[in-house]
C-alpha cells in the first residue's frame, strides 16, 4: 500500500500539485460499554478503515476521503479536483512552514492493551462500580469505558512517512440525585494521568472504588445545600473545573486559525490579535501557560502531528505575556505575513484531524498551566478571606472571541476567614477572560498540579472531535461573579 | 445503487439467520461535500464518501452492536460483524426488561427528499452561489465566511425478525455566509437551509446581508446596559432554543432521568404562551423527515404544545421498553420540529426595524455556544452573535456588543411571549460531528419576548 500511496502522490506533484499528503488508517477500533442503573446499555464496538488525501494545487486545498480503497486513482483525483475548484477564490496564498522529512513512529504507552481483556472483565468492572455506586441519596448511576485503539500511516510529497500506533481509555463514573426542591444534580470522576501507561492498568479498581465514595458522598452533601450566593468572592478552582477553564479560554483562544478567522463561520474568533504576541498581559506574572504535546503519557502527546511535524513544548504565556499559540504549518506562515514580523519560528506541530475522513486543522495538545509557589490547596484557603472553592464541570458557555465565559460547576465549597464553612448548590461563575486570568492571585504548587484528559473537544466544519489534556494546578482568582 | 443497498442487507439478514442470530442492520450512507470559506477565499473544499454499518444483536435480554465503516463490495467484512456481535453478546449482561427487536412489517423506499440536482451540485455552482450572495459586499476590511455544506444521504433497514426493508433517501443542503470586519471584529450572518436545488436563492441572503451590513458599518456601536429588555429572537436563536428543548423538555427517557425540566405532572397542562404551538410533523419535507421510525412505526403528526399546554412526551424504543411506556415512532435521528406562526406582521428585518415601538428593542438573531445550567429548571445560557441590533424606541438603530442571556425556557416561551411572525421560515440545525444527518425546524421567522434578563455585556466586539 506504501508503495501505491507514494505513486499516486508523485503522480499529482507531476500533475502540479505542490504539496500532496495521504493519511492511511489501516484499521481503527473502538469499543464502548456503558452500564446505567445496572443496566448494560451500550455494549458496542467498531472499526474502520481507510484514506483522506489532501492536495495543495495552485495555492489552495482540496480533500477527499473514502474508506473503498478499491481506486485510489479516483479518490486522489478528487482531492485535486477539489483544490482545483477552490483555486478560484484564493486570497492569501497557502504556503507550509519548513520542515524535515521524516521517517519515524510512534507508540503510545500503556502496559496492558485493553482490546487483550476479556468483554465478561470489562463488564465485571462496570457491575462492580454500579454496585459500588448505588447508595442511598442516587437515583440514577452511570459507569462507562472507551477504549481506541488505532494506526495511521502518514507519507507526504516532501519525503516523510510516519506510523503512529495509539491507544486511548476513557474510563467514568456519575451519579446524580435529586434535591427536596426536585432540582437533579451530579458528581462524577474519571481519572487523571496516574503514570507513564495507559492501557487497561488506568481502571485501577481501588482508585475508583475511593473515588465512587467520595462521588456519593459529595452528591448527598449537595442535595441537602444552601444554594450558591449571588455575590464577587474569590474563586479556588480544583484541577477538574481549571482543565475546563483554561481549554476553553485559553486553549481555543490560542488556536491560530481562530485568531486568523478561518472559524469565524461556526466556532468563532478570538479575542487575541496578531499585535498581541509578545505584549498582551493575557494574566497575572502567576500565569505560565504551555502547549506541551511531549507529555509522556496523554492523548495530547501523539509523537507527530498530521502535518508530520514532531510533537513539541512550547510557551504561550510567560508569567502572563502572551508569547505564542497553537499552530501548524499553514497558518504560521500566514500570521508572520500578516503579522509583518516574525512572531512564529515555524509549525508548533499541532495540526491533527480527529478521523481519515476529516483533514488536519489546528488542535490544542496538552494545554497546560505551571504549578505556583502559592503551596497546597489547605495554602491557599488558608490564605483567603472571602472565596468559594469549585470543582468539577456541569456546564459552560464561551463567548465567541473567547472574551467572556460562564460556567456552572457540580459543587462548590465557601469559604471565609481561610476556612471551608459549608457546601453550596448550583454553583456557578462568569467572567471576561483577560480581566479574570489578571485577577490571578495564588497558584498551587506541584502537589496541586494534575494532568485531565478531554476526549470529546468539537472544533471545525465538518465537525471533529478531538482528544486531548490539561495540566492544571490549583488557581485562585480574585473579585469574581458567583452564582448567577 | 438501491438495489444493491438491500441486496446486501438482504444477504446479510439470510446469513444471520442461518447462524439462528436475531440481528437488525442499519445502513448508512453518505455523499458529503463541503466547501468552506475563510478571509474571502476557500479556505477548504472537501467530499467524503462513506458507508456505515451497524449490526445489532440481540439474545433474551442481551444486547450487543457492531458499527462498521464499510463498502458494498465488502459483503464478507460485512459478515464478520455479524460473527463478532454473535459472539459479544454472549457475554453481555441481560437488561432488567425486554428490548424490542425492529420488526419491519412490509417493504418501504421514502425519496420525496431527494433532488439529485442538490445532491450532485458542481463546486463551480456553488462557488457562483457564493459569489451572487455576497456581490460587492466584500471589502479590503469586510471578509467572508461560511459553508456551503450538501449531500446524499441514504438510510435502510433490515432485521431477522421479516424480510422487509425499509430505504430513505434525501438531498440536503446547508448554507452559511458570515461578513466579518477584520479589525473590528463583528459579523453579520446569513443562513439557508435547501432540501432541493429550487431553495436556493443567493439573492435572498444578498439582501439580508446588505441590510446588516449598512448598519453595522454607519450605526454607532455601544456597549448596553445589562438589565431587563424586550427581546426579538430571529430564527435561529429560536431554533438553538427549540434543539435543546427537544433535549432537556419532552424527551420522555431524559424526563425520567431527571434531566427535564418538564414532568409527568405536566401533561395536559398550560407551560408555556398559549401562541406557542409545537409539533413534530414528518410530512414537512424542509425538515428532511423520516416518514417511519427505525422500528418500522409509521410516523405521524405528533402535537408537543397545543396553545402552551404540553401534550406528551416522545420515546426512543429503548426508552419505552425500560420504563414501560408505548413507543411513540420516534426511534429516528432526528424530528421534524415545526413552531406554528404566530399573527404579527414582521417578516423581515426590514419590518422589523420599521415597525413602531413602545420600547426599545433588543434583536438577537443567533445564540452562540448555548449550555444547560440547571436542567431542572430549563435554565440555559448563551450569547449573543451575528449581527444584533438595538432597536430604539424612536427609530434610530445602535449596534450592541455582544450580550449574554441565562434564563430558563420556560420564561423564554411561557407568558412573557409578546408575539411571533405571520411568516415561517426553515432553519437548517445540522450539524456535521459523525454521520451525516440533515435537520431543519420550520419556525416563525421573529418571536418577541418582553422583559427578559440580560446578565452580561462586552465592552467591545
Amino acid at each position: 500500500m506504501h508503495k501505491q500511496l507514494k505513486a499516486h502522490i508523485d503522480r499529482l506533484k507531476a500533475a502540479g500539485a505542490t504539496y500532496v499528503d495521504a493519511r492511511w488508517y489501516p484499521v481503527e477500533e473502538a469499543n464502548y460499554l456503558m452500564m446505567w442503573n445496572g443496566n448494560l446499555k451500550e455494549t458496542t464496538s467498531s472499526r474502520e478503515s481507510g484514506l483522506g488525501v489532501r492536495v495543495l494545487y495552485k495555492n489552495a486545498w482540496g480533500f477527499s476521503a473514502s474508506s473503498d480503497m478499491s481506486n485510489l486513482s479516483t479518490l486522489f483525483d478528487k482531492a485535486f479536483d477539489n483544490a482545483s475548484v477552490a483555486a478560484e477564490r484564493v486570497t492569501f496564498p497557502v504556503r507550509l512552514a519548513e520542515k524535515d522529512a521524516i521517517q519515524a513512529s510512534f507508540k503510545s504507552p500503556n502496559q496492558i492493551d485493553p482490546f487483550g481483556v476479556s468483554l465478561a472483565n470489562k463488564i465485571d468492572f462496570l457491575k462492580s462500580m454500579d454496585e459500588k455506586l448505588n447508595q442511598p441519596g442516587v437515583v440514577q448511576r452511570a459507569s462507562e469505558m472507551m477504549f481506541v485503539r488505532k494506526q495511521i500511516v502518514f507519507l507526504d510529497s516532501e519525503g516523510s512517512e510516519i506510523e503512529k500506533n495509539i491507544v486511548e481509555v476513557f474510563p467514568s463514573i456519575q451519579v446524580m440525585g435529586i434535591d427536596s426542591t426536585g432540582e437533579t444534580h451530579s458528581r462524577k470522576f474519571s481519572p487523571d494521568r496516574l503514570g507513564v501507561t495507559r492501557g487497561w492498568e488506568t481502571l485501577d479498581m481501588q482508585l475508583f472504588n475511593e473515588n465512587a465514595e467520595r462521588i456519593v458522598r459529595e452528591l448527598n452533601e449537595v442535595l441537602v445545600a444552601d444554594p450558591c450566593p449571588k455575590e464577587d468572592r474569590s474563586v479556588i478552582l480544583l484541577p477538574g473545573i481549571m482543565f475546563l477553564q483554561t481549554h476553553e479560554t485559553i486553549g481555543h483562544a490560542l488556536e491560530l486559525d481562530r485568531i486568523l478567522g478561518y472559524e469565524l463561520a461556526f466556532a468563532g474568533g478570538s479575542f487575541v490579535t496578531l499585535n498581541d504576541f509578545g505584549k498582551l498581559r493575557y494574566g497575572s506574572e502567576k500565569l505560565t501557560a504551555r502547549a506541551d504535546a511531549t507529555l509522556v503519557n496523554s492523548p495530547g502527546s501523539f509523537g507527530y502531528d498530521d502535518d508530520g511535524v514532531p510533537a513539541q513544548n512550547n510557551l504561550l504565556i510567560d508569567k502572563g505575556i502572551l508569547v505564542g499559540a497553537i499552530t501548524g504549518r499553514q497558518m504560521v506562515e500566514e500570521a508572520n505575513a500578516k503579522a509583518k514580523r516574525q512572531i512564529f519560528d515555524g509549525s508548533s506541530g499541532a495540526n491533527r484531524a480527529t478521523a481519515f475522513y476529516r483533514v488536519p486543522i489546528e488542535r490544542m495538545t496538552n494545554i497546560n498551566i505551571d504549578p505556583g509557589e502559592d503551596g497546597s490547596l489547605d495554602d491557599i484557603v488558608r490564605n483567603t478571606e472571602k472565596g468559594i472553592i469549585l470543582d468539577g464541570d456541569k456546564s459552560w458557555s464561551i463567548g465567541s472571541n473567547r472574551e467572556q465565559f460562564h460556567f456552572a460547576t457540580e459543587i462548590g465549597w465557601l469559604v471565609d476567614d481561610g476556612k471551608v464553612t459549608k457546601v453550596v448548590k448550583n454553583s456557578t461563575y462568569k467572567g471576561e477572560t483577560v480581566k479574570f486570568y489578571n485577577s490571578l492571585s495564588a497558584v498551587g504548587d506541584e502537589s496541586t498540579w494534575v494532568v485531565h484528559y478531554v476526549d470529546n473537544c468539537g472544533k471545525g466544519q465538518p465537525n471533529q472531535i478531538m482528544q486531548l489534556g490539561h495540566g492544571v494546578p490549583v488557581c485562585r482568582f480574585d473579585n469574581v461573579r458567583i452564582g448567577e | 445503487m438501491k438495489e444493491k443497498i438491500l441486496q446486501t442487507l438482504t444477504s446479510l439478514r439470510e446469513y444471520a439467520c442461518s447462524k439462528g442470530v436475531d440481528a437488525a442492520f442499519l445502513y448508512h450512507e453518505e455523499d458529503s461535500y463541503l466547501m468552506r470559506f475563510a478571509n474571502s477565499a476557500i479556505s477548504l473544499n472537501t467530499n467524503e464518501h462513506l458507508i456505515r454499518l451497524e449490526i445489532t444483536v440481540y439474545e433474551d435480554r442481551r444486547r450487543a452492536s457492531y458499527e462498521m465503516i464499510t463498502d458494498l463490495n465488502k459483503l464478507d467484512e460485512m459478515k464478520q460483524g455479524v460473527d463478532i456481535a454473535a459472539e459479544m453478546v454472549k457475554y453481555a449482561m441481560p437488561l432488567n426488561y425486554q428490548p424490542s427487536i425492529p420488526h419491519i412489517k412490509e417493504n418501504y423506499a421514502d425519496v420525496q427528499g431527494f433532488d439529485p440536482e442538490l445532491g450532485m451540485m458542481s463546486g463551480e455552482e456553488k462557488l457562483a452561489y457564493f459569489n451572487d450572495a455576497t456581490k460587492d459586499l466584500e471589502t479590503d476590511k469586510i471578509t467572508l465566511s461560511g459553508i456551503f455544506s450538501s449531500g446524499i444521504n441514504i438510510l435502510a433497514q433490515i432485521s431477522t425478525k421479516s424480510e422487509y426493508t425499509q430505504y430513505f433517501q434525501t438531498s440536503d443542503a446547508q448554507v452559511t455566509i458570515v461578513l466579518a470586519h477584520a479589525d473590528l471584529k463583528w459579523e453579520v450572518t446569513a443562513e439557508q437551509s435547501a432540501h432541493k436545488k429550487d431553495d436556493l436563492k443567493p439573492e435572498e441572503l444578498h439582501a439580508e446581508l446588505s441590510f446588516l451590513i449598512d448598519r453595522y458599518k454607519n450605526e454607532p456601536a455601544q456597549q448596553v446596559p445589562v438589565g431587563s429588555y424586550d427581546i426579538v429572537f430571529g430564527a435561529a436563536a429560536t431554533a438553538e432554543m427549540i434543539s435543546f428543548m427537544n433535549w432537556i423538555g419532552f424527551n420522555g427517557g431524559l424526563m425520567k432521568r431527571g434531566f427535564s425540566f418538564l414532568t409527568e405532572d405536566h401533561v395536559g397542562k398550560k407551560v408555556f404562551s398559549e401562541k406557542f404551538n409545537l409539533m413534530d410533523d414528518p410530512s414537512r419535507l424542509e425538515t428532511f423527515p423520516l416518514t417511519r421510525d427505525s422500528m418500522g412505526m409509521k410516523r405521524e403528526a405528533f402535537p408537543l404544545f397545543v396553545n402552551g399546554v404540553f401534550q406528551k412526551f416522545t420515546w426512543y424504543q429503548d426508552d419505552a421498553d425500560e420504563f414501560g411506556e408505548k413507543p411513540t415512532g420516534h426511534n429516528v435521528p432526528h424530528k421534524s420540529l415545526v413552531l406554528d406562526a404566530g399573527e404579527m406582521d414582521v417578516n423581515s428585518l426590514q419590518d422589523l426595524v420599521k415597525m413602531p415601538k413602545d420600547k426599545d428593542i433588543l434583536y438577537i438573531p443567533f445564540l452562540h455556544y448555548m449550555n444547560i445550567v440547571n436542567p431542572s429548571k430549563g435554565l440555559v445560557t448563551a450569547s449573543s452573535r451575528f449581527g444584533a441590533l438595538l432597536l430604539k424606541k424612536d427609530g434610530s438603530v445602535v449596534v450592541p456588543y455582544n450580550v449574554r442571556v441565562t434564563q430558563s425556557l420556560l420564561d423564554i416561551f411561557g407568558d412573557k411571549v409578546a408575539w411571533m411572525s405571520k411568516q415561517q421560515t426553515v432553519y437548517n440545525t445540522s450539524a456535521s460531528y459523525g454521520a451525516r444527518n440533515p435537520v431543519a425546524i420550520v419556525l416563525p421567522k421573529f418571536i418577541r419576548v418582553n422583559d427578559l434578563e440580560i446578565s452580561h455585556s462586552n465592552s467591545s466586539y
